[in-house]
């Protein structure tokens, strides 16, 4: 409830629709920049829908967090004055956000159609040659923290994640063969996707022989360094009728976030998850047990156990059974991350997640791809200092 | 020859010069508040229990319980290189509030959560002394 003594969510539901979507070449792309793939994947999400750069008159896009202002650069690019046209900073939790925004922008008469959108470019900025790793570990001390944690040894999200794991593993006895079993899930599903950054099959065995990064996440529990674009264009219900493409229903959506700290209370194994999916259930009428498949922000293999318990998946604590059983491959109960997720597929930023929920509520995959008979998809963003996140519900019309 | 560069050292922002102070003398110390008479870490210049800006810093028991704690494998900064494998550990103290440190005086592999510990100070150099923790009794 708020100061209007009205939930004004659930008017919202399902007034808006995904009406294209499109991802760029995704995984290692040497010689292009983080606004050459988002424009890349905006161009394919037009076709997609059989729209025309002219027709957005909203942006809501999010490039690499150094790059200012990224909706106007790519705006810029697609030679579009737009009504509405904003980047979020929320870290993960941002994508979701934007494809919020933007049903309220459009409720609100601010804009009719708008482009919400994600890139990055960080295989090639880490990875294309020895020289920009050496810039990366020898970066000046100017460039870190001031105190409490650099001098600690202290340093990325790896650690950072890892500590809710240890928290997880200590109070409930999750153990290293249950985050195993989800990036070895992942992994199977990035091998049915071609566009898949990974290529190789991953065993449990080849898990646990992974070396080990920040304890207890090794190599297999962290999410990929891709250059990666997706893009989706959400307008009015009543207008995507006369569209190309089935639009895929905005159900729900909800935002929470842990701003107290990672550290503080108990957020690093209760995640805001709980309050955004609450939230988002409410406004689509739905609960856990409505949703076919999910698509999780897989940051770490871990952040994927907690919110599966966080969103009502299973009890607090459980995660580590529910994901044993199989739970999370295609063809079992709740299947997750289906092309691979940014374990295996790429790491866009929870965009990619948002792309293939929109997939799946399609209908447009063969057989080893598609979530039989999937009529309502979840999807979750995270990010920001690990206490940002948002959710999204997405439906058939 | 090559040479191990030297690890960050801290350099204390304008609100958290007292705890670098109390540090330096072995002391660790925190902002508690005049007001509600919590304590709170890291230091900053109004209490986010209360948003009282009325506060002094205080001597803590330095007892504390380690909450969660991670080991690092992986060389970040070659600073590090020849620590690896260590922990980085987040100490809850018998005050509340918690602190990022590392553990001393145990192997990463005898560290638990909930293990009981106790401040140590690390001298950086002569102006900084860095407070670290090892498990009671040893």
């Amino acid at each position: 409830m708020n100061a209007f003594n009205i939930e004004p969510s659930r008017e919202l539901r399902d007034t808006c629709a995904i009406v294209g979507t499109a991802t760029s070449r995704l995984g290692k792309v040497p010689g292009t920049s983080s606004l050459d793939l988002m424009v890349e994947a905006i161009r394919n999400a037009l076709d997609d829908a059989g729209l025309k750069a002219s027709d957005v008159d909203g942006v809501l896009c999010r490039g690499p967090d150094d790059s200012y202002s990224h909706h106007q650069l790519v705006a810029e690019r697609l030679g579009v004055n737009a009504r509405f046209s904003t980047t979020l900073t929320n870290g993960g939790a941002s994508q979701i956000m934007s494809v919020a925004l933007a049903v309220m922008a459009i409720r609100f008469g601010m804009a009719n159609t708008i482009v919400c959108g994600f890139a990055r470019d960080t295989w090639s900025r880490t990875h294309a040659n020895e020289e920009v790793r050496v810039r990366n570990e020898t970066r000046p001390e100017a460039m870190l923290a001031r105190e409490f944690g650099p001098e600690y040894g202290y340093y990325g999200a790896t650690a950072a994640h890892a500590f809710g794991a240890t928290r997880h593993m200590h109070l409930y006895g999750t153990t290293r063969d249950h985050f195993g079993e989800i990036a070895v899930a992942f992994r199977e599903h990035a091998l049915r996707n071609p566009d898949a950054q990974m290529k190789k099959p991953l065993t449990i065995e080849d898990y646990h022989a992974g070396r080990l990064i920040v304890a207890p996440f090794g190599i297999y529990d962290c999410s990929l360094r891709s250059d990666a674009a997706g893009a989706v264009i959400v307008t009015s219900a009543a207008r995507a009728k006369d569209l190309r493409q089935p639009p895929v229903l905005i159900k729900g959506f909800g935002t929470h976030n842990n701003t107290r700290g990672w550290f503080a209370d108990d957020n690093m194994v209760v995640t805001a998850a709980k309050q955004a999916g609450e939230a988002a259930y409410r406004m689509a009428g739905l609960g856990p047990q409505d949703i076919d498949t999910a698509q999780i922000y897989d940051c770490f293999t871990y952040m994927v156990l907690t919110q599966l318990e966080d969103y009502g998946f299973c009890k607090k604590g459980e995660g580590g059974p529910f994901v044993a059983s199989g739970a999370l491959r295609l063809g079992g109960a709740l299947p997750c991350n289906t092309s691979g997720g940014q374990l295996s597929e790429s790491h866009c930023e929870g965009m990619l997640q948002i792309v293939e929920g929109v997939r799946q509520m399609r209908h447009i995959y063969p057989e080893h791809r598609q979530v039989r008979d999937a009529e309502v998809a979840l999807i979750s963003g995270h990010g920001g200092n690990q206490v940002c996140h948002s959710t999204l519900i997405l439906g058939r019309a | 020859m090559s040479q191990t560069p030297a690890k960050p050292k801290p350099r204390p922002a304008p609100e958290s010069l007292p705890y670098w102070q109390a540090a330096k003398e072995h002391r660790l110390a925190l902002p508690r508040c005049e007001d509600c008479e919590k304590f709170w870490h890291p230091p900053s210049r109004t209490c986010p229990h209360c948003l009282s800006a009325n506060f002094t810093f205080r001597d803590v028991s330095g007892r504390g319980k380690v909450f969660s704690f991670v080991t690092f494998h992986r060389v970040y900064r070659p600073a590090f290189a020849e620590e690896v494998p260590y922990v980085v550990a987040l100490v809850e103290l018998e005050e509340g509030p918690r602190l990022l440190t590392n553990i001393l005086g145990v192997s990463h592999e005898e560290v638990r959560c909930e293990m009981p510990v106790e401040v140590v100070f690390d001298d950086y150099d002569e102006d900084i002394s860095i407070p670290k923790f090892r498990p009671v009794g040893r």
